[in-house]
């Protein structure tokens, strides 16, 4: 087998423009829950960027001056829109049945987002640097150490939170995230229930 | 299906209609944009300055002594805590999870190692007793090091006895006379340590190998007892109140751990030893289940009997019926099923043709789009 034909092959069917930018869509795409994907998609891009602005100037900066106080605000509440609209997303896409039809990755490389998301967050909570992030670091050593994450993880090195929370897991969920959206443009948005059947008998035909 | 039908972006075979990706996420990004700011700069985010050994070393001074003399006798919860610390007290270890013989926290041995009397007395105070000069401070620590485990024990157990009974005048903590040999002094320069506000620094250094500063393990391990459990009590943030479930009041917190912090409020994750293990491994399966969802039988089907898909698609359902499409269709009884009654989906074989544009019936009638007048692609 020849991966780099493969590749190629994989690229060019998949990532067309007119996949990655559809001009069209079916007309069953007419609800709010469509809107929630690109809702969590525009929080995590404001969630990126005020965090990208925070590590440039350190975590003192945003403990203890005004523009950095502002900044740690937009961070907190962007991730708190980041979790309502993943949530709805979620929730929204299982009502719809989204992992059928061959969209099974999909699904799967989404839930795998909300988990890594989640562990992104708490290692923010660890950051703040407040009373917060004390307690929550106590309060959850028992539960890393009960767990058997001890090996990887000392809950109580600053040194080591921050680095996952602004490079390691933002990383992992930026591909994770990626590769997800690519997934729904290549498959296109699952159409309703029952008119997969007849999809389904359809490809059977060929 | 071929390899090229896998890849083919098949709604396309869908009635289509124009829509504008690039404006809706643009449209999208403002729209989050403004209202992240607007509500940034209204109600900020909460903050609640760190507790720190000074702090409660003013306030509390019994309680740092209290809590020194249990890191430097054994009896304190982290002399004993075991792994990834140490091995307990004398082999002793109070703290190992275990779901029967399965016990991760084992695994890995001590890689952070704490050994309390060395870590948060004898050292801290070494350093004092070098940058002061303090020669007294030095002979009790040699005096106590020289000594031997019983009589160490016995002057730790007079010690911490008295300071039950002890008062707190002018700052300083007052106990009754007894044999406490070198210990009183010690504890007394570690409270004065304390309050200077260098035994956090000591602490961290310890842990940091005297470097860098990012390593604040043994300075949260000291406070980590009774001083930030009182402070967190009095905010409603101990595991008990939903702790870290919630922020500060009018805040919303990280309420995405809610399924996480549920299973602390019910047993055996509110009972157990090893709860923490417990909960930490509930919620991997149910994780595993949720990511796994496509493949589960039953549940993969489950929101097909579930009624909210038709309010979803709803202008989709309510198409097909203005478009009479079922009455022509062979299975009327079930496609006229699928519009209307509760819990009505259709079984498997049950494939309504009014569905398919690609059969005689379909083909061409329903299924244009008559908003944009664009034909499916076949």
């Amino acid at each position: 087998m020849n991966w780099t034909k493969s590749m190629r092959t994989t690229v060019t069917e998949k990532l067309t423009w007119d996949n990655l930018l559809p001009s069209e869509q079916p007309i069953y795409v007419s609800s709010l829950v469509y809107s929630f994907g690109v809702f969590t998609l525009s929080s995590l891009v404001f969630t990126i960027m005020s965090g990208v602005i925070m590590a440039a100037y350190g975590p003192t900066w945003y403990q203890y001056s005004a523009a950095g106080a502002f900044f740690r605000s937009v961070h907190f509440w962007s991730v708190q829109a980041f979790f309502f609209f993943m949530t709805m997303h979620l929730v929204g896409q299982f009502f719809m049945g989204s992992w059928r039809e061959g969209r099974a990755m999909t699904w799967v490389l989404g839930a795998l987002s909300f988990g890594v998301s989640v562990i992104t967050a708490f290692t923010g909570y660890l950051s703040r640097g407040d009373f917060f992030a004390q307690w929550n670091q106590v309060q959850s050593k028992d539960a890393f150490n009960g767990a058997g994450l001890d090996g990887f993880l000392n809950i109580l090195n600053n040194g080591q939170v921050y680095g996952l929370h602004i490079a390691v897991l933002p990383l992992i969920l930026i591909v994770l995230v990626g590769w997800h959206m690519v997934a729904v443009r290549a498959k296109g948005v699952v159409p309703p229930y029952q008119a997969a059947h007849v999809q389904k008998k359809e490809g059977e035909k060929r | 299906m071929t390899r090229k039908a896998h890849f083919e972006r098949n709604t396309l075979r869908f009635p289509q209609k124009d829509f504008d990706m690039v404006k809706e996420g643009i449209v999208s990004l403002g729209i989050v944009g403004v209202a992240v700011v607007i509500v940034a700069a209204i109600f900020g985010a909460p903050y609640r300055p760190a507790i720190t050994n000074q702090e409660i070393a003013n306030q509390k001074p019994i309680l740092v002594m209290q809590t020194a003399m249990g890191d430097l006798d054994g009896q304190g919860e982290m002399a004993a805590y075991g792994p990834p610390y140490n091995n307990g007290w004398h082999g002793v270890a109070q703290n190992i999870q275990s779901i029967g013989p399965f016990s991760p926290q084992t695994w890995w041995g001590t890689p952070y190692h704490l050994y309390t009397p060395n870590a948060d007395v004898i050292t801290p105070l070494t350093m004092l007793a070098t940058a002061s000069n303090n020669t007294a401070l030095q002979a009790a620590i040699q005096t106590y090091n020289a000594a031997s485990y019983t009589q160490q024990q016995a002057w730790d157990n007079n010690f911490t006895n008295a300071l039950n009974k002890a008062t707190v005048q002018n700052g300083q903590v007052v106990v009754p006379s007894g044999q406490y040999g070198p210990v009183q002094l010690m504890m007394n320069d570690e409270l004065a340590l304390a309050k200077s506000g260098l035994l956090s620094g000591a602490l961290d250094r310890e842990t940091n190998n005297g470097v860098y500063r990012w390593n604040i393990q043994n300075d949260l391990l000291f406070l980590q007892g009774p001083a930030l459990h009182q402070y967190a009590k009095t905010i409603d943030m101990r595991g008990e109140q939903w702790g870290i479930n919630h922020d500060e009041q009018a805040y919303p917190g990280p309420w995405w751990l809610t399924p996480y912090t549920f299973l602390y409020q019910v047993p055996p994750g509110s009972t157990s030893p090893s709860g923490d293990e417990i909960v930490a491994y509930t919620i991997a399966v149910l994780f595993g289940l949720l990511v796994l969802l496509p493949f589960i039988p039953g549940l993969n089907k489950l929101p097909r009997v579930l009624p909210v898909h038709r309010a979803i698609w709803r202008d989709w359902y309510k198409r097909l019926e203005t478009t009479n499409a079922c009455a022509s269709c062979p299975l009327a009884t079930s496609c006229n099923k699928e519009f209307h009654g509760p819990m009505t989906a259709a079984a498997d074989h049950e494939i309504p043709a009014c569905y398919d544009q690609t059969t005689s019936v379909g083909k061409g009638s329903h299924f244009v789009s008559q908003d944009s007048g664009i034909q499916p692609h076949a």
